[in-house]
């Protein structure tokens, strides 16, 4: 039976206290964001600053673990778009304070998203809700705005060259201009990725149009989103 | 079997009195590039000027035999009568509908509904639109719609504000919502006198898909009712989205009919609300009449299905977009004169 040193029990013991302020600070994250706390999880992603936790850690099982639970309330029905914009605040009040020590990638760069809301559109709850998951994975987001003429997509992705391109539209009238700006990025270049979003988008009409994801309203975006979080997730927990 | 205009089959409609087949009508704008094109004009320069919001409602409905006429097609006459700049996309070939770029009201604080609105351009225009289609088309019922104060909302400041605001600041939302309530009144109001044969409250926003059932029933129920207690029948309340866990409190407001979208399921509505009610609404306005690849034979079947569902009129669950196969949607109307023969839950046939 091995028995511990004095200095290496003091240690270990430091440790052990260390991974369960770690573990209480990621559930005062979590919880925070799932009861829209925004001055709980302030403290809390401070407290993380000060102790020099990894803010990654934080944001991907505090923060992004939160709002896992916030999709699963909104898929029950217990939670609507009032309560997922107040999570949303809660969670941008803490990725605020983590993301700037979040390090940047070896080689510079992240994964890069270009957003908006079609010409014609100027609703961006939807936008922006998907918006915060890019953000919360750590993307270099490129938000145009909302009335985004379809050009300025297909000149934005290829400045930028970014990897997804991703479009919402409110209004069915508006959602048409989509599958012009599909067909102009997919003929520059195939490679990009495109997800579109809001309320007239159903599967049918992303897989007609050449998109490669969709989410129809909102609060399913909400929903997409936090399932690519929790893939997210899932894939750093393998990694 | 005597056949009947489209305005006494629409009349006969709201009061349940037997007719001769099924009505397509709409409560929401209706306006199509055939008949745009047909009159010489582009699609910016319809919303603005009287005598061509009504010729192009006018000729939508008689090139597709539809059974009333509908004004205005935009929803930013209010908030442009507020004082909000809009943009008209004059110089976009596209189908592009009249957006407020910028709201010049920030919070809920600023909102100040000036005492004259039901007067102002270019609400007054409505007006005088539907007076233009009752002198040339006086064959059509003229239908005209008002936004419900939640969704008008959206259109004077950031949706945002209020969505929160439902948790955050509920006396001020309500108070918000009352005094957008008073102007879709009195803009309603003046809608009817000036000879609107029915009237569509579109509270489009408030599905369940954006709010609670239990908010619908604390903030926009009480609202829906003051505003269609104050309105002369027919009165029709529609709401986009997710509808079913609210529909016996949308059936609860005293609107003569209840308009849904194709997210509602329409058995379980009709199981809810009964074989009297009228249910209008439920069909894809986007898959039947405009996408490309659906045939007209798809087209008709999915009328059929609408009709099999349980309405009691053909409606688009949204305003039609302009841009449709004209094949289709000759084939939808015409569906819905035949296979709508057979007598709908509400209303029998002569």
């Amino acid at each position: 039976m091995n028995h511990l040193t004095s200095g290496q029990a003091n240690t270990y013991g430091k440790e052990l206290a260390s991974m369960a302020t770690r573990d209480e600070l990621c559930e005062r994250l979590k919880n925070g964001v799932v009861e829209y706390q925004e001055d709980v999880v302030k403290q809390a992603a401070q407290e993380v600053v000060d102790n020099k936790f990894d803010a990654l850690d934080a944001i991907m099982n505090g923060l992004a673990a939160g709002m896992e639970v916030v999709g699963d309330l909104y898929d029950r029905n217990e939670y609507f778009v009032p309560e997922v914009l107040m999570c949303a605040d809660a969670l941008y009040a803490g990725l605020d304070i983590l993301r700037p020590l979040v390090p940047k990638k070896k080689d510079g760069l992240n994964a890069q998203v270009v957003i908006g809301s079609i010409q014609g559109d100027v609703h961006d709850i939807g936008k922006n809700l998907v918006k915060m998951m890019f953000d919360v994975a750590g993307w270099e987001v490129y938000d145009l705005g909302r009335d985004v003429p379809l050009e300025k997509f297909v000149e934005e992705q290829m400045r930028t060259d970014s990897e997804v391109v991703a479009m919402s539209a409110m209004m069915t009238t508006t959602m048409l201009g989509m599958k012009k700006v599909i067909k102009m990025i997919k003929e520059k270049n195939p490679n990009v990725a495109i997800m579109l979003g809001g309320a007239p988008v159903t599967k049918d009409v992303a897989n007609l149009f050449g998109a490669d994801g969709y989410a129809e309203s909102a609060g399913n975006a909400v929903s997409e989103g936090i399932k690519m979080i929790a893939r997210l997730r899932q894939m750093q927990g393998k990694a | 079997m005597p056949e009947l205009s489209a305005k006494e089959r629409v009349e006969k409609l709201f009061r349940r009195q037997p007719l001769d087949t099924m009505p397509f009508f709409s409560g929401m704008g209706m306006v199509l590039r055939p008949a745009i094109k047909q009159l010489g004009y582009k699609f910016p320069q319809i919303h603005r000027d009287p005598v061509k919001l009504a010729r192009a409602a006018i000729l939508s409905s008689k090139l597709f035999g539809f059974d009333s006429v509908v004004v205005p097609f935009d929803m930013c006459c209010e908030s442009q009568a507020i004082g909000n700049k809009i943009s008209l996309y004059e110089d976009s070939e596209d189908t592009l509908y009249p957006t407020i770029p910028e709201k010049m009201w920030k919070s809920m604080d600023d909102v100040n509904i000036p005492s004259d609105i039901a007067d102002r351009w270019p609400i007054s225009l409505i007006y005088e639109a539907i007076k233009i289609v009752k002198k040339e088309a006086p064959e059509y019922p003229v239908g005209a719609w008002q936004l419900g104060p939640f969704t008008q909302a959206g259109q004077v400041l950031e949706l945002d504000i209020l969505l929160k605001g439902v948790f955050k600041q509920k006396a001020k939302v309500e108070a918000t919502l009352d005094k957008l309530s008073d102007m879709c009144i009195a803009i309603g109001q003046k809608l009817q006198a000036a000879g609107a044969d029915y009237i569509t409250l579109r509270e489009m926003g408030t599905g369940t898909d954006l709010l609670s059932p239990r908010t619908w029933k604390d903030v926009i129920q009480p609202r829906m009712r003051r505003i269609l207690g104050a309105w002369k029948s027919p009165k029709i309340l529609h709401i986009c989205g997710a509808t079913n866990l609210i529909i016996e409190m949308m059936n609860d407001c005293g609107a003569d009919a209840i308009s849904v979208d194709i997210k509602n399921c329409l058995a379980e509505s009709r199981q809810k609300l009964g074989q009297n009610t009228l249910i209008f609404g439920n069909f894809d306005v986007f898959a039947l009449p405009c996408k490309e690849e659906t045939t007209v034979e798809q087209a008709v079947q999915g009328i059929k299905t609408n009709i099999d569902g349980g309405v009691d009129a053909v409606w688009p669950g949204c305003d039609l977009w302009p841009d449709i196969k004209e094949a289709n949607m000759k084939a939808i109307v015409e569906t819905t004169r035949t296979y709508g023969k057979k007598a709908s839950p509400a209303v029998g046939r002569l």
